[in-house]
């Protein structure tokens, strides 16, 4: 490879070409960190429940930021920002399955939880019912997770599951009625998780 | 037709949220979601969902916000330099290989006189040093491999 030395000029170009590079950012620190304290935890969740995978939910919380940070656009509330973090989010999760290097596993919920205010037999049934939980989301197709994630994990509006996924919104409670109900047979039929619980 | 939603959902949902499923739920809700299926469908799955929302979000270990945003930052500037520098990556392999050919080229034209003074030097023979052009022409020679490389890097390293 040609390599060469480079000039104080040339140095002074590419820091000042770096420096632009942050200010193109769409928000600046501040706001940044203020926002992902807000809506990180969701993302992840979100990530490591579609994906099926923890340490992919890492890499691709990250790479969503960076993407969110570059991309070229105006927000006009916090609802549009944050809807598009998870259209970055599940854009990068559906390129990752498509190139075939992951296929959803079913993850094995922590068990010894140091928030979980709960006794060793409750935690060993919640353990369970997320284990089945996993089990029957990964039957699932990719998009059928993501809106049944949105909709019932997050509680987002029939709007909100149409911006992120990049879907129409007339076509929303038609499909997440198809997915709920393969989710509700996977997990044992109607009432079968609150059986499971009595 | 089949029936896709139904206007009880919502409340089917909240009493989720608030925990007053199964226990602390009216008997005239309860009697509704054991009759319709799409609210015995949406207790099953919200249920199961907010449960393992709740666990997996105590659960992430997330990065900070001060560490992600350090490393949108680096990874930002990193890749401004790296397309910043390809045109002068490109400009120097030209120059470089531009220089070649000029190397190439006066050798080329140079080759007959040089060839002379070699052939002349090699008999012991003095014209080549007499002849009035070897002189100018050695000197040529050699400022050219001289001030040529320098000369080519002051253009091209100044804007």
């Amino acid at each position: 490879m040609f390599t060469r030395d480079m000039t104080f000029t040339d140095v002074e170009r590419l820091d000042r070409i770096a420096a632009e590079a942050i200010e193109t950012f769409v928000m600046d620190e501040e706001a940044f960190r203020a926002f992902y304290d807000r809506t990180a935890r969701s993302v992840w969740s979100y990530l490591a429940r579609i994906t099926g995978d923890r340490t992919l939910a890492d890499d691709l919380l990250q790479e969503s930021y960076y993407r969110f940070l570059r991309a070229e656009r105006r927000f006009d509330s916090e609802s549009h920002r944050r809807n598009y973090l998870f259209r970055i989010a599940t854009n990068l999760a559906h390129d990752r399955h498509r190139r075939g290097r992951h296929a959803v596993s079913v993850p094995m919920p922590a068990e010894n939880e140091p928030g979980a205010l709960v006794d060793g037999s409750d935690l060993a049934a919640e353990t369970e019912r997320r284990t089945d939980l996993a089990r029957a989301m990964a039957t699932l197709k990719p998009r059928e997770r993501e809106m049944l994630w949105l909709a019932y994990a997050q509680g987002s509006s029939h709007e909100e599951i149409a911006e992120s996924l990049g879907v129409r919104k007339g076509s929303i409670k038609i499909l997440l009625f198809r997915a709920r109900r393969r989710l509700a047979a996977a997990l044992g039929g109607p009432g079968a998780f609150t059986r499971s619980r009595a | 037709m089949t029936i896709i939603e139904c206007p009880r959902e919502s409340d089917v949902l909240d009493a989720i949220d608030s925990r007053r499923w199964p226990h602390r739920v009216s008997r005239e809700l309860a009697d509704h979601v054991a009759a319709c299926e799409i609210c015995s469908d949406v207790l099953t799955v919200a249920a199961a969902m907010r449960e393992d929302h709740g666990a997996t979000w105590r659960e992430a270990d997330i990065p900070s916000s001060g560490q992600v945003w350090w490393r949108a930052e680096m990874r930002a500037r990193q890749q401004a330099i790296r397309e910043a520098s390809r045109p002068i990556t490109i400009a120097y392999g030209v120059a470089a290989v531009a220089a070649f050919v000029l190397a190439l080229a006066v050798s080329w034209f140079a080759w007959p006189t040089v060839h002379e003074f070699a052939s002349s030097f090699a008999s012991a023979q003095t014209t080549a040093f007499t002849s009035p052009l070897t002189l100018p022409l050695l000197v040529a020679l050699g400022a050219l491999l001289v001030i040529a490389p320098v000369a080519l890097y002051l253009v091209l390293s100044d804007e």
